[in-house]
């Protein structure tokens, strides 16, 4: 309980942290908003009057406060260029990002877990070399290459799926899952690579261990022992970085919403930056940061389910 | 056991080392307490070996480091040639470290992998310059060769050369006082002879003062002139190593001995002597520590904790309520 | 050197030799100007003009992705640099000093960590300006709580060793440890990372390029080369695949160069099957079953294939054993005596191990049955007990549903009955409360339950023969007692035979009935155990006895020192193996194997065997007769 407390304690300074840098940094830097909306040509009056209605006449701490206390009730202020409300706008976008997420991480677990698993059983022998030394090629393969690579074999020589564009579900559920392969498949490959690498080294490292030889001993059979007694206690360094590599994979949801042209969040982060719409992009990287936040939190929970060990510690 | 007191120790001119009252604690985590040494004191006299033994947590290796200030007792005195080791600070306690030096248990982990033997003795020297002995020579003494130790790195050695090495290491300072937190518990029969014989002859080589780490009584016998017997931070009994064998008083002093398989000795079976599993050292039983397994334990035990007293005459010590005479 | 990178390190530190070469000098190289327009027909292949072909203007994509690896290797290097600067003395600081130094900078690291990096630096990039010198301080800087991390991993790791802590009793001062002990020490992981940073750099700085967040036109950046190429894709793919290619090939190669040096520090090869099945050793002729005998154990050998040559780690040995009774075998380390129970139930480590000789149990030869047949006979027939109670029991499952498992698998109970039935077993084995450890987890466990629980389950489905390898090393004197006593009344009350590895002869002494010795992978002597200890044939057991310390002796007692040490098992000296090392050696030793001969059940190899009774007076060695 005390734990939990604890954790749920450093939660919160953590979320206040991580939004007090989005806002302070992003309204620190050189870029003037204002200058944005009204043109290079418009009068010191007419600046300083939008200023003040903006309230960017404040001192840092207040703005950030109110701009806080908006958030939490729902007000993300409203963008600058686009005249749309940003809560809505990221509403609009997110599910398209939690999609791409979702399947990503499925098409990178799914695979990296037997993948591992096959490469740790007969650890040195040709299947594991094959499987490692694939793996190493994919982890070494940026995300916006690998994207290209995919697009130029199955969208433009094959042909067999859209390059780019997107079906929300409610439209079609066919035409959603088309156009949302080629995007997971290749964002999920480099994570795949990573989980399966970091499975198989301690699957290897577990292997050895006394409890498994002792299980070999009591006659049980290969199949038992890998899945049953070895896998848990070898997924301790996979849950962690399917936490950490969240990261990575949010970083890449960018590159992969604008190589296939899809309305997430991403898309709508590299769109306002480039549009200087600040405050659409505090919005979108406190959601993000936030997002990670709260998943990490939720992995260290995993982790005691895992580990009956932590549990106690 | 599990007592207290300082009836036990010898007027502070006699002796080399003092130490009493040593209390050592850590954090346990959820703001408990490990009381790993409640009290403990015993002194050395110059050229004399005294023996620690005891179970894992009994406290014995804890009381080692507290001996060189690595970490910082809780409580109590260590006295050096009566200077209070706990009150200096700073320059003042690395320039007395010097004169306290310690072999340790692993033989492979005490040694930096990424240097040579040579450097590794030399290092003493080299921070402190004049004062130390020939390095060659002292290689020689524990049995190296000078001239391959300049070129090898430890892992080219075995575990009773590594024990060599950190034998030189330690003995090239010239120190008045060596620890030896179980120098051969990690070494073969073959090897730890070969290490026991090393020290009992650089002992009278170079004349040094040893406290002796270990729980294996017969080895310890084998390198002692007295033997101190701890339980969960506490000192159990104290006498000369001859008398605490032949007629040990504390009720786990038998207990330790009759399940020494093949002793020779004439004890009953240890599961007489002795029941169940040593309690946490971070909650204590009250009294006498070894109360819960004693089958002496009786009502006074869990009230109140014995005191250290003499028994047998002369100078045979134990912390019991109903100690064997 | 070579032999331990393996010949992809080699190749990959070429190429990154060669890109940085050429980005160092892709000013002076014989190259079109990656700016200059219409040097040769626009969007055409590669050809020997241009090896790359050209773009959509009409440049040279050669000289374009030379020039960008510039930036790419730029960026890549200089945010290492900055990051490992300012992570690496922070992390050293938190995992020397620990205490509240590493207590504030791990917390402010933590939350550093809780950052989405791409995202915080393209949002900081496109605010500040995307300029080579605002792309390197942001990668690098979002890099430091990683360095710190792996930084203070690395000095925890060394600071904790003792050859530190015995700096600090040297009086060494704390500068000159982190100089001297604990910095070369760190190097080599942080180096091994700084590699894998470089790649993960240079693909995040490839990506804000990719965006167009990086540094601006017209200066060439490869994560910029492939966004362009991306629009002529369908007409001119050789446009975006040579970026591509080299961009992949130099994230591999830092990738494997740092990987080949973190395996430098880390070496774990094997699995749960050998990889390859090494061939049989020859089989010998072959003695007779003997009638009546539980196991059977003929001419067992186990050579490990090694690239410093064969290792005979168990070498020739016989020897039977019937219900009722305990077989000791003990030996220093590398004697072979663990290699024994392991080659005997068939859990040799991996590959390169060719096992030879026949195990019987009950007549039926264990070394000629399938993995099939081998895991009926496993668990059922024999049981096996290990060292560590601390390793032997699984961490992340209940002891209810270890101990229920050979009683499911083995005998097919149900899950109540089994449960009911390890209850019972637990009780046996002296648990107090069985019914409620069942649902606990090992670590809430001391460790002589431990090895009790682990008793439990070797003897569930009622084994025939119990091996227990070393089952009290990792014990205190008082554990050990209770748990060697237990082994003794379990086999007296179900009639098994106990064969019982270890090192420590007191033990052997009280609880064996039989005595083997082994050396170098070879029995050197065998026999009844009151026999042996009293009156040992071997040298080597002899010499073994005396180095012992025993109670009964004086304090300052001189030990038998027995000079020198075991021979390299890759390299066992001809004739006798304990020759070098023996007091009464002579030339025929040296010449000629002893064989395993002697009278009646007392054998030893020794050609010389000493004759007198040592048991009372360890001194008689000197009064050695033959």
């Amino acid at each position: 309980m005390i734990l939990v407390v604890h954790r749920l304690v450093r939660l919160v300074v953590v979320l206040l942290v991580v939004t007090f840098l989005s806002y302070g940094l992003l309204n620190l830097l050189p870029g003037d908003p204002v200058t944005q909306i009204l043109g290079i040509s418009a009068t010191e009056e007419a600046r300083a009057q939008l200023r003040a209605d903006m309230g960017l006449d404040q001192p840092l701490m207040v703005r950030y406060a109110d701009w806080l206390s908006g958030l939490l009730s729902g007000d993300w202020g409203t963008s600058y260029i686009s005249r749309v409300p940003v809560a809505d706008e990221l509403a609009e976008r997110l599910p398209v990002t939690l999609e791409l997420l979702v399947a990503a991480q499925l098409v990178a677990l799914g695979l990296a877990i037997p993948v591992g698993v096959a490469a740790a059983r007969r650890a040195g022998g040709a299947l594991d070399q094959a499987l490692t030394a694939m793996s190493f090629a994919l982890l070494s393969t940026p995300v916006f290459v690998l994207g290209v690579l995919l697009i130029l074999i199955f969208a433009v020589t094959w042909q067999v799926v859209p390059a780019t564009g997107w079906t929300p579900i409610s439209v079609d559920l066919g035409w959603n899952l088309t156009s949302v392969l080629l995007p997971a498949i290749t964002l999920g490959c480099g994570q795949l690579a990573v989980y399966a690498r970091l499975l198989r080294a301690d699957l290897i490292a577990t292997l050895q261990e006394d409890y498994i030889t002792l299980a070999r001993a009591r006659g049980l059979s290969p199949r038992r022992i890998l899945w049953r007694h070895a896998l848990r206690p070898s997924a301790i360094s996979l849950i962690t970085a399917v936490g950490l590599n969240l990261g990575a994979l949010i970083g890449g949801t960018v590159i992969i919403e604008t190589l296939f042209g899809l309305p997430g969040i991403g898309r709508l982060i590299v769109d306002s930056i480039f549009s200087r719409d600040y405050l659409t992009v505090q919005g979108g990287v406190v959601l993000i940061s936030v997002g990670y936040v709260l998943v990490n939190f939720l992995v260290d929970v995993v982790y005691a389910a895992v580990d009956p060990r932590i549990r106690r510690a | 056991m599990a007592g207290s007191g300082t009836a036990h120790l010898r007027p502070r001119d006699e002796v080399l080392l003092q130490v009493e009252n040593l209390y050592v604690e850590f954090p346990a985590g959820r703001g408990r307490t490990v009381r790993a040494v409640s009290g403990v004191s015993f002194d050395l006299a110059k050229g004399e070996t005294l023996g620690i033994v005891g179970e894992s947590g009994c406290g014995k290796s804890s009381t080692a480091r507290a001996l060189i200030q690595l970490p910082r007792p809780r409580a109590g005195s260590v006295r050096l040639d009566g200077l209070d080791l706990t009150s200096l600070r700073g320059e003042a306690l690395r320039r007395v470290r010097r004169r306290l030096q310690m072999i340790f248990q692993d033989p492979i982990s005490s040694l930096n992998p990424r240097r040579r033997v040579r450097e590794i003795v030399e290092e003493g020297p080299k921070v402190w310059g004049r004062g130390a002995l020939d390095v060659d020579e002292v290689l020689e003494a524990v049995g190296l060769d000078p001239a391959t130790a300049a070129v090898r790195r430890p892992h080219e050695f075995s575990g009773g050369q590594c024990q060599r090495v950190s034998i030189a290491r330690a003995l090239v300072l010239e120190p008045e006082v060596v620890i030896c937190d179980e120098p051969v518990s990690a070494l073969d029969v073959s090897v730890q002879a070969q290490i026991l014989a090393l020290l009992e002859d650089l002992k009278e080589r170079y004349r040094l003062t040893l406290v002796f780490i270990a729980h294996d009584l017969a080895v310890v016998k084998n390198v002692s002139d007295r033997i101190l017997v701890m339980y969960l931070g506490k000192t159990c009994e104290l006498a000369p190593s001859e008398d605490l064998i032949a007629r040990p008083a504390h009720p786990y002093t038998k207990a330790l001995l009759a399940a020494i398989p093949g002793s020779g000795l004439d004890l009953p079976p240890a599961d007489r002597l002795i029941s169940g599993e040593p309690p946490s050292p971070v909650d204590p039983p009250s009294g006498c520590r070894f109360r819960t397994r004693c089958p002496r334990a009786a009502e006074r035990c869990a009230r109140e904790e014995p005191e250290i007293r003499p028994v047998n005459g002369g100078d045979h010590y134990v912390a019991c309520h109903f100690p064997d005479l | 050197m070579r032999r331990r990178f393996g010949a992809g390190f080699w190749i990959a530190t070429a190429w990154i030799s060669l890109v940085v070469a050429a980005a160092a000098l892709a000013d002076l190289l014989p190259i079109p100007g990656y700016d200059e327009t219409l040097v040769g027909p626009p969007r055409s292949g590669p050809s020997a003009e241009h090896p790359f072909g050209t773009d959509g203007l009409g440049r040279d994509v050669f000289s374009r992705v030379v020039h960008g690896a510039r930036v790419s290797l730029g960026v890549g290097i200089g945010a290492v640099v900055l990051g490992l600067g300012l992570g690496a003395p922070l992390g050293v600081l938190a995992g020397y000093r620990k205490g509240f130094a590493d207590a504030v900078i791990m917390a402010v690291n933590d939350i550093a960590l809780a950052f989405p990096s791409l995202v915080f630096a393209l949002a900081v990039v496109a605010f500040a300006g995307a300029s080579l010198r605002n792309v390197l301080i942001v990668l690098g800087v979002l890099g430091i709580p990683a360095w710190v991390r792996l930084i203070r991993g690395a000095t925890l790791s060394f600071a904790e060793r003792e050859f530190v802590l015995a700096a600090r009793v040297l009086g060494v001062r704390d500068r000159r440890i982190l100089w001297r002990d604990i910095m070369p020490n760190v190097a080599v992981p942080a180096a091994s990372y700084a590699f894998i940073g470089m790649a993960v750099v240079i693909v995040a700085e490839g990506s804000l390029a990719f965006l167009g967040l990086s540094v601006q036109a017209p200066t060439p950046t490869w994560g910029g080369l492939i966004n362009e190429g991306r629009t002529l894709m369908e007409t001119a793919p050789h446009v975006v695949l040579a970026p591509s290619i080299v961009m992949f090939l130099t994230v591999l190669s830092f990738n494997l160069v740092g990987d080949r040096l973190r395996a430098l520090t880390d070496v774990r090869q094997s699995g749960l099957e050998p990889a390859r099945q090494s061939a049989p050793l020859p089989a010998g002729p072959g003695a007779e079953p003997v009638t009546g005998a539980l196991l059977q154990v003929d001419d067992l050998r186990t050579h490990i294939h090694t690239p410093r040559g064969t290792v005979k780690a168990v070498d020739g040995v016989s020897f039977t054993l019937e219900r009722g009774r305990t077989l000791a075998i003990v030996g220093e380390s590398g004697s072979g005596k663990s290699m024994l129970i392991r080659t005997i139930l068939g859990l040799l480590p991996a590959a390169d191990v060719s096992r030879g000789g026949h195990v019987r149990l009950e007549g039926d030869d264990l070394t000629r049955f399938t993995p099939e047949e081998m895991r009926q006979v496993l668990g059922r027939r024999l049981g096996t007990v290990f060292q560590d109670p601390m390793t032997a029991l699984n961490p992340v499952r209940t002891i209810g549903t270890q101990v229920t498992e050979p009683l499911r698998v083995h005998l097919g109970m149900s899950r109540k009955r089994a449960r009911e039935e390890a209850a019972r077993l637990l009780a046996s084995v002296g648990i107090p409360d069985p019914a409620r450890t069942l649902g606990r987890y090992p670590h809430q466990l001391s460790g002589g339950m431990r090895q009790r629980v682990t008793i439990a389950m070797a003897l569930s489905c009622g084994p025939d023969v119990l091996f227990a390898d070393e089952p009290t090393t990792a014990l205190d004197v008082t554990i050990q007692d209770q748990v060697l006593r237990l082994i003794h009344r379990l086999r007296e009350e179900r009639d098994m035979a106990v064969v019982l590895v270890s090192h420590d002869l007191s033990v052997v002494r009280q609880w064996a009935d039989e005595v083997i010795v082994m050396y170098a992978g070879k029995v050197v002597e065998h026999g009844p155990a009151e026999q042996v200890f009293a009156r040992p044939r071997m040298p080597y057991t002899e010499a073994l006895l005396q180095a012992a310390p025993r109670l009964t002796d004086p304090s300052h007692h001189r030990l038998r020192v027995i000079p020198g040490r075991p021979p390299d098992l890759a390299d066992v000296p001809p004739g006798c193996p304990f020759r070098p090392r023996c007091a009464y050696a002579q030339d025929r030793c040296g010449a000629e194997a002893p064989p395993l001969t002697g009278d009646h059940d007392h054998l030893y190899a020794c050609w010389h065997p000493t004759g007198s009774a040592v048991a009372g007076a360890p001194e008689g060695a000197e009064s050695h007769g033959r």
